[in-house]
């Protein structure tokens, strides 16, 4: 499974999206379930599938998913195709 | 008199601390007259279940009971708030009063026999079943239930202008079991002892074609009915309807349903000692609820199902329905604690759901209710623990070792 996959699968358990509506350009004002407390459980689930743990400074400056992938890729963690 | 009569010679025991007698559920193994016998006698006795009930607390209990409960009561067990015993004690003239009123609001008239698939230690199917076979002369048919399904099937198939209760937490038996039968001579169908099965009506009305369905709510404490509705007259599963005659019901500031009634037990005995019901007396029937404008009741959830998370109000039961509309099998929460310390959910579905299955259930919930209502983790069990009265096993959902996880908040 791809890193791209792994971060897709996490964050449509976390914010119960279905497949179909999962973007890479998604942004948080546009997910409804994209609240506070899911704020948490994506630094939480990022931990446990990427192994980084997100500052909290990181966590709230999320905006969407680009920028989950550029905080990773700064860890050197790879989403490259 | 019901079709088994046959009386037995020593239907009860007597303790050698009270001077009440004990019926207990085995005795019946060998017939009705057992009960007969004891509801015929003056003394007051109680119907306990073989399980459930450890002696030295039952004993205890009984001594409890002032001399002047002596005479024409009966006691049935229930368990409390706390999940702890609770001795219930009823008038039987009280009783056989509520089963003539249930009779006449139930258009019972045409109904020949009852069918049993409920303990009748359970105070629904000792009142509405038995002792209403009992006071109007018609067939009693025990079964053991879901536990024995083949023989279920054929009691069900053979009976004519017959009533059948229920809980609705056997309706997942019911599909399980017999998804495509038809019992044509089942003409009542009645529910109680927990939530209405609304979202099932369709395939209960496929089962039971010709039956005309009630929702029946109470408690214990009021032997044990207190409102009535037929299954059409309300779209959803918590309107249970308008009173019964005679008795009152009000919600008080936290929404807590308290109840007065003509039919009503007259004590109780729990941990904390004997308790004498009067007239005056609002007892609560541990739900929460409201009146609406047409006079008839809607309940808001189980006091002790209703909780506080992150500032937001979860109510257990709607929850379930959420959860029920997605899901055709078994569901039920149990609580629980999160690492934050807030109070939070666990559902536990039963069969294993599929992947589809699972996501209809998780689109569900995000569809109704905000993140703070989801549960904490969604598990599965292959069967669901139920208790004798067909409830679910909250206890033994949380503590069932193997439990299968297919969802989890992170937190």
């Amino acid at each position: 499974m791809t890193n791209r996959e792994k971060l897709q699968d996490l964050l449509q358990d976390i914010l119960l999206l279905d497949p179909s509506e999962f973007r890479f350009d998604l942004q948080r004002d546009a997910v409804e379930t994209w609240d506070s407390m899911s704020v948490v459980a994506i630094a939480v689930g990022l931990q446990e599938t990427f192994g980084y743990h997100m500052s909290p400074e990181e966590a709230i400056r999320v905006a969407g998913v680009d920028d989950i992938i550029v905080i990773l890729e700064e860890k050197g963690i790879s989403f490259a195709e | 008199m019901p079709a088994v009569s046959e009386s037995a010679a020593e239907p009860c025991e007597t303790t050698a601390v009270t001077r009440f007698k004990i019926l207990r559920e085995s005795a019946l193994d060998a017939g009705i007259g057992a009960l007969e016998a004891c509801w015929s006698g003056s003394a007051t006795f109680v119907f306990v279940p073989d399980k459930g009930v450890s002696d030295p607390w039952l004993n205890r209990a009984m001594s409890l009971i002032p001399p002047e409960f002596g005479e024409d009561c009966f006691g049935l067990l229930t368990s409390g708030s706390t999940g702890e015993p609770k001795l219930i004690l009823g008038n039987k003239a009280r009783s056989a009063k509520l089963v003539r009123v249930l009779h006449e609001l139930q258009d019972s008239g045409p109904v020949s026999a009852t069918v049993c698939v409920l303990p009748l230690t359970y105070s629904y199917a000792f009142i509405n079943q038995w002792l209403w076979a009992h006071v109007f002369e018609r067939e009693l048919r025990v079964t053991r239930g879901f536990s024995e399904p083949d023989r279920l099937e054929e009691a069900l198939a053979k009976s004519e202008r017959a009533a059948l209760c229920m809980v609705g937490s056997q309706v997942p038996l019911l599909r399980r079991f017999f998804p495509e039968s038809a019992f044509p001579g089942i003409i009542r169908l009645h529910f109680a002892g927990g939530r209405f099965p609304q979202e099932h009506l369709e395939f209960l009305r496929g089962r039971f074609p010709n039956a005309e369905i009630f929702n029946n709510y109470g408690c214990a404490e009021a032997m044990p009915r207190l409102t009535l509705r037929r299954a059409e007259d309300a779209p959803d599963a918590s309107q249970v309807g308008r009173t019964l005659p005679g008795v009152e019901m009000k919600a008080d500031a936290d929404k807590r349903l308290l109840f007065r009634s003509p039919y009503r037990a007259v004590a109780y005995i729990d941990s904390d000692g004997f308790h004498q019901v009067s007239d005056e007396d609002w007892v609560p029937t541990g739900d929460l609820g409201e009146e609406l404008a047409d006079g008839s009741w809607r309940l808001l959830g189980r006091a002790n199902e209703v909780f506080k998370r992150y500032g937001e109000k979860i109510s257990l039961p709607q929850l379930l329905a959420t959860v029920k509309g997605a899901w055709s099998g078994d569901a039920a929460f149990y609580r629980e604690i999160d690492p934050s310390g807030e109070q939070a959910c666990v559902l536990v579905l039963s069969p294993e759901p599929g992947q589809q299955e699972l996501r209809d259930v998780l689109m569900a919930l995000r569809k109704r209710h905000t993140r703070p209502h989801w549960p904490l983790r969604i598990e599965s069990l292959d069967f669901m623990p139920l208790l004798p009265n067909g409830k679910p096993d909250i206890k033994g959902l949380s503590d069932a070792q193997h439990k299968r996880l297919h969802w989890r908040q992170r937190i």
